[in-house]
């Protein structure tokens, strides 16, 4: 039976696969949210949590670089509110309480094609996935190679990679990457996944939100 | 099995020709008119109605022929197809290429139902079938021309191996080969695919092929890709192997197609894994022909620092900026270098790189040392030679021809554009063609792209395995 993970779930999911994540904690009220951000360490970003949701951004379900606990109570109130008077038909789950993400943003997803069977892609995440359509492709299982060709191929455009010239840790995504393509090998029950944002800074990488679709 | 009897498929020594005919609006005409121009097969045309057809002692059935037959030509009707290929299993036949069409090609399910019936006949004799639905194939290394176009043993012999899925595109890219003086080992299309795809071809070019040096793949669509993927990938670093694949549809939003799952088949991922393969990706029939010509005639570029040399300034500009919108840069020679181009050039003209050659014009051996001093550079990993005519130096190709046939092959490939009246510098340019580790095309833009893929076929070849 086809099945999605959203949110913490799919997050939860990555981490027990071994794949670095922002820490994140579902959270039902504000007082969980704020003990929730007091243990994972300032700032945090808070974010909707819905069954019905999978596109946060479009819902202003996110609030981002919240640095103590009287931002993350107050944010807490305003994403429940707002959503809650926008979306009365949606189901609210809580809100997510997650370490704050930085660096550039990148996307890797996994699918499967009907022709090519599992395929793995690869580009630039956030708003540039669409403008810039920097994506590429390979079929799973990846060789490291590989994963070192998919990060050349994207460091055409090395200028988005460093918007402020810091150094990004190019290793840490081919590790991802090879990741993400064996563990698409180990469970062909996973049909998509959508990793996206993935966050790339100098020190390291980490799954800030995914969506992973199970048959 | 199959890929042994591929070998005498496309190195016959006696060829049946299974509705051979005197008729010029008979596909079997056609096919005689092309065999008996290959002079080292005998050829035995089968046809019930004539004692002889182009001149040729013909037989009634192919049970009639006393010899052995490595090769049967079909080309009778769709209908006849079965009987006639149970007949070349039982006479021991080694291959078949089946011209005829009407099979999985057509709309009517019963062209479907013909193809698996041949395909079930061909597993029955373990017989490889190049076809149904092809033109055949030409192999000009062993001089066989089993197809329904003569005009194909006008290839110059050579290095590339063309496998296409369509003869049309064999057609298109085989013409422009003989016009480009492209070095051809063999041509085929693959037609309909009953046993012989794009996997057992490969493989046969690659492994069997002495001949072949370089392998160029024109791909519409196969119902299994890692296939011929994977043999690539297990095949790499052996010979260079391109490919044209056609059927983009290349939006901007393959990224949100990814995400509603519509991408299916779609060219970004056949591009990724064709990299993934180690197949060079190439985009038009023109970089197809030019790319696998360099790649046959020319040493690969060991990285993207090309030398320009040019008669004239502005085709020296205009090679300097092709060169750089594909990637490549221009190369800074060393002192050493620059003062061996020093020696020979005075200094009215642009000695750096592009290096205006203006004044060497008229001394073909001047031009030959600094060629040879750029080539020898160390900063440098490939040359763009550009000679146009003009009245006075007439004699240029010529002398240029005499000189290069005492000279060393050049290490490092060596791209040349020749630009003259037709009939003025043909004889010469024709043989420096393709020889010594140089190459001919017709632009500067042209050569800046064959120049890339040199490199990017060096940088394919390094991968590990």
């Amino acid at each position: 039976m086809e099945e999605l993970l959203l949110g913490v779930d799919a997050l939860d999911f990555l981490a027990r696969e071994g794949l670095p994540v922002l820490r994140s904690t579902l959270a039902a009220d504000a007082d969980h949210a704020a003990d929730a951000a007091r243990e994972i360490g300032f700032p945090v970003a808070l974010k909707v949590s819905s069954p019905d949701v999978v596109h946060k951004t479009e819902t202003g379900g996110i609030r981002t670089l919240l640095k103590d606990e009287k931002e993350v109570r107050g944010a807490f109130a305003d994403i429940v509110a707002s959503f809650s008077s926008r979306y009365p038909e949606k189901r609210l789950d809580g809100v997510i309480v997650q370490r704050q993400g930085s660096g550039t943003e990148l996307i890797v997803g996994t699918m499967e094609d009907a022709q090519f069977g599992q395929v793995l892609m690869f580009g630039l995440g956030g708003i540039f996935v669409e403008a810039l359509a920097e994506v590429s492709f390979r079929l799973i299982p990846l060789a490291p190679w590989d994963a070192k060709e998919m990060m050349e191929e994207l460091k055409g455009s090395a200028v988005l990679l460093r918007p402020r010239g810091e150094k990004v840790d190019i290793a840490a995504v081919e590790v991802l990457l090879l990741q993400v393509s064996k563990l698409a090998e180990r469970c062909p029950y996973i049909v998509e996944m959508d990793l996206n944002p993935v966050f790339v800074s100098s020190d390291g990488v980490a799954v800030c939100d995914a969506r992973i679709k199970t048959a | 099995m199959i890929a042994e009897k591929l070998k005498h498929l496309f190195y016959p020594a006696s060829v049946a020709v299974i509705g051979a005919s005197d008729n010029f609006d008979k596909l079997g005409y056609h096919v005689m008119k092309s065999l008996v121009g290959s002079p080292s097969v005998r050829i035995y045309p089968v046809n019930p109605k004539a004692a002889k057809i182009w001149d040729i002692e013909a037989y009634p059935s192919l049970d009639d022929i006393s010899g052995e037959v490595d090769l049967a030509v079909v080309v009778v009707p769709a209908a006849q197809v079965p009987e006639t290929l149970h007949r070349c299993g039982r006479k021991g036949v080694k291959g078949v290429v089946l011209i005829t069409a009407g099979f999985k090609e057509i709309e009517d399910a019963s062209g479907e139902d013909l193809q698996n019936e041949i395909a079930g006949i061909a597993g029955l004799y373990e017989m490889p079938i190049i076809g149904p639905n092809t033109f055949g194939f030409v192999n000009r290394t062993g001089g066989v021309n089993a197809s329904f176009t003569s005009e194909f043993s006008l290839l110059e012999k050579g290095g590339v191996a063309l496998i296409s899925q369509s003869g049309g595109v064999c057609h298109l890219c085989g013409f422009l080969a003989i016009e480009q003086r492209v070095g051809v080992s063999a041509l085929m299309s693959l037609g309909n695919r009953v046993n012989v795809d794009f996997p057992e071809a490969l493989r046969f070019f690659v492994e069997e092929d002495g001949a072949t040096r370089v392998i160029a793949l024109y791909i519409e669509g196969v119902a299994e890709p890692r296939r011929l993927l994977d043999l690539a990938r297990s095949l790499s670093g052996k010979k260079p192997i391109i490919a044209y694949k056609a059927g983009r549809n290349e939006k901007g939003d393959s990224a949100s197609r990814f995400h509603t799952g519509s991408l299916a088949g779609s060219h970004p991922v056949w591009r990724g894994a064709l990299r993934q393969s180690r197949i060079l990706e190439v985009t038009s029939v023109e970089e197809m022909i030019d790319t696998a010509k360099v790649l046959d005639s020319c040493a690969l570029a060991k990285g993207g620092r090309i030398a320009v040399l040019s008669g004239q300034a502005g085709p020296g500009i205009i090679a300097a900026d092709a060169l750089e919108a594909e990637g490549l840069s221009l190369a800074r020679f060393s002192p050493a270098t620059q003062e061996r181009i020093n020696a020979i050039l005075p200094p009215v003209a642009i000695r750096t790189n592009p290096v205006d050659m203006g004044p060497a014009w008229y001394n073909p051996k001047n031009m030959i040392e600094i060629l040879n001093a750029v080539v020898d550079d160390e900063a440098t990993d490939g040359v763009l030679f550009l000679a146009i005519y003009a009245s006075a130096n007439l004699g240029l190709a010529a002398a240029m021809e005499e000189y290069m046939r005492k000279s060393k092959p050049f290490t490092k490939p060596v791209v040349v554009i020749f630009s003259a009246p037709p009939g003025i510098w043909d004889e010469a340019v024709r043989k420096l063609d393709r020889k010594k580790g140089l190459a001919v095309l017709p632009t500067p833009e042209r050569a800046a792209r064959a120049m890339r893929n040199l490199w990017g076929a060096h940088v394919l070849f390094l991968q590990p395995r």
